[in-house]
């Protein structure tokens, strides 16, 4: 194997982070390789989003080290042994790498759908307008709004939106995306559409770190999933080790009320709010209990 | 109440209005020019020079407008420096009205919400092309209604300047009515015209207001 390959997209190392009296992140340590599809999952404060946002530097991480493909990220080491905080310019150039599908979609109101994913090429790229609208078109086709290049945000649905959103993030021709839980503000109705257009970029082997509350989706689509709780990493493992099987006892408690929903909804012949996988969810727990 | 005195105060009421407006316009640009630039640096520039802005802003909104007026007027000949009414009531309006449009820039700026100041950031956009192309375009329009009140103020405030002998509608309308006896009639026409005044700010600032709303 070339040793290049081993590089991890991403490297997370003892990495910690404190609000104020608060320890956001403690001793967190996670490698993402290339094409891998990481879930991190947990209950609200256990610090997933927290530690995505260390991964482009959104939020700056206090120990440790985030490095994506081998660049630190955030910092740079000085002659005396400590280390100063990166410059904006140096701060971008690694975060150019690395792009970011948000919750609340962040759109910018003002622009199209089409000015929207063109601006980071022609403003933070410094491409040509013409080769960026060819770019940014391809991107929206991608997402299949390419009929809606012309609308303004608030002319289209909240999974419209969102779509508009990775194409702005694919835009870039990221090495990894960062996607923060992103159905979490849309209406029930609107999530499958986002989730296949997440689906099948990790068919097409993008590396992407995702934090999400849809189980069934993180375990379809996911390579690995990590349990967080508390600002730590709990347990790390497969779909199948985490989702179908879980062992670690505080694991089991969080995954009970979304396993209850799954098996409600079967039983009553209704598509339950994850109607994804129930059938293998009932025959795995049927197994283990 | 006698008629024909308006007719006969009209052309000196039209001369104190002109300069009236000049005095509120030349703050107008002045302050606006002020008022961004100190926006800008607080949102773009080096965070040493931050306590610049909150010193501005808070010494020029904390202090009565009379006090800034007579310390350009009478105060800076204490530094050689002579100005004659109209420089020191130009001078002190600006500065006066930069203090207060610096804090509408600033509460409008502020007001776009952080996620989509985080998304430029994320996608690579430097901090001044999210102050131009991201902030600016939607703060800015919904800066129009502020900016035409303020204005306003500024119109009435600058009334003040007849203190200092500025010859703008109310000192016009003091002389008249120490050199005439007359009251009722100067002080309608004086009320009058800041009234028409301030009524066409309102208006413009309307028309700017929907010729920029999507």
């Amino acid at each position: 194997m070339n040793q290049s390959v081993i590089i991890p997209m991403v490297s997370v190392r003892n990495v910690g982070k404190r609000f104020g009296a608060m320890q956001a992140l403690a001793d967190i340590n996670l490698d993402v390789a290339a094409g891998e599809v990481v879930s991190l999952i947990g209950p609200s404060g256990s610090g997933k989003t927290t530690l995505l946002r260390c991964m482009n530097f959104l939020e700056a991480y206090d120990e440790g080290e985030v490095s994506i493909r081998g660049a630190l990220l955030g910092y740079r080491n000085t002659a005396n042994g400590t280390r100063e905080r990166e410059s904006e310019r140096g701060i971008a150039e690694v975060r150019a790498r690395v792009a970011m599908v948000f919750q609340q979609f962040n759109l910018w109101p003002h622009m199209t759908s089409l000015a929207n994913v063109m601006a980071p090429l022609t403003l933070a790229k410094g491409m040509k307008p013409e080769q960026a609208r060819q770019i940014a078109n391809a991107a929206l086709d991608r997402v299949g709004m390419s009929d809606k290049a012309d609308s303004l945000p608030a002319k289209l649905s909240g999974g419209q939106q969102q779509r508009v959103g990775i194409a702005r993030a694919l835009a870039v021709s990221p090495e990894v995306l960062l996607l923060d839980e992103p159905t979490s503000a849309l209406d029930p109705e609107l999530v499958e559409e986002v989730l296949e257009v997440i689906q099948s970029l990790s068919g097409d082997g993008m590396t992407m770190v995702m934090v999400t509350h849809e189980m069934s989706f993180a375990a379809e689509v996911s390579d690995r999933i990590v349990f967080m709780e508390k600002g730590r990493i709990v347990t790390v493992g497969t779909p199948q080790d985490i989702i179908y099987q879980p062992v670690h006892p505080r694991l089991k408690s969080f995954l009970q009320p979304w396993i209850r929903r799954s098996l409600d909804g079967k039983a009553i012949g209704m598509e339950s709010p994850s109607p994804r996988f129930n059938d293998q969810i009932i025959k795995e727990y049927n197994n283990v209990d | 109440m006698d008629a024909s005195l308006f007719v006969k105060f009209l052309p000196a009421f039209g001369l104190a209005a002109l300069h009236t407006m000049e005095l509120s316009m030349l703050a107008l640009a002045g302050g606006l020019l002020l008022g961004f630039a100190m926006n800008a640096m607080r949102e773009t520039g080096p965070r040493w020079l931050k306590p610049v802005y909150w010193f501005y802003t808070g010494v020029w909104r904390g202090v009565p407008f009379l006090v800034h007026l007579f310390i350009s007027y009478f105060g800076l000949t204490a530094i050689g420096l002579t100005l004659d009414p109209f420089e020191a009531a130009t001078l002190a309006l600006v500065l006066y009205g930069g203090a207060y449009f610096s804090e509408i820039f600033r509460a409008c700026w502020q007001s776009i919400p952080v996620g989509q100041v985080e998304a430029a950031s994320a996608m690579g956009l430097s901090r001044r092309q999210i102050f131009t192309r991201i902030q600016a375009p939607q703060a800015l329009r919904m800066s129009v209604p502020l900016i035409a009140n303020q204005t306003i103020i500024l119109v009435k405030e600058s009334s003040i300047a007849s203190i200092i002998t500025y010859p703008e509608l109310t000192f016009t309308t003091t002389k008249i009515v120490s050199e005439t006896y007359v009251y009722i009639e100067p002080y309608l026409m004086l009320a009058l015209s800041y009234w028409l005044l301030t009524l066409t700010i309102s208006r413009v600032g309307r028309a700017v207001n929907r010729a920029l709303s999507p």
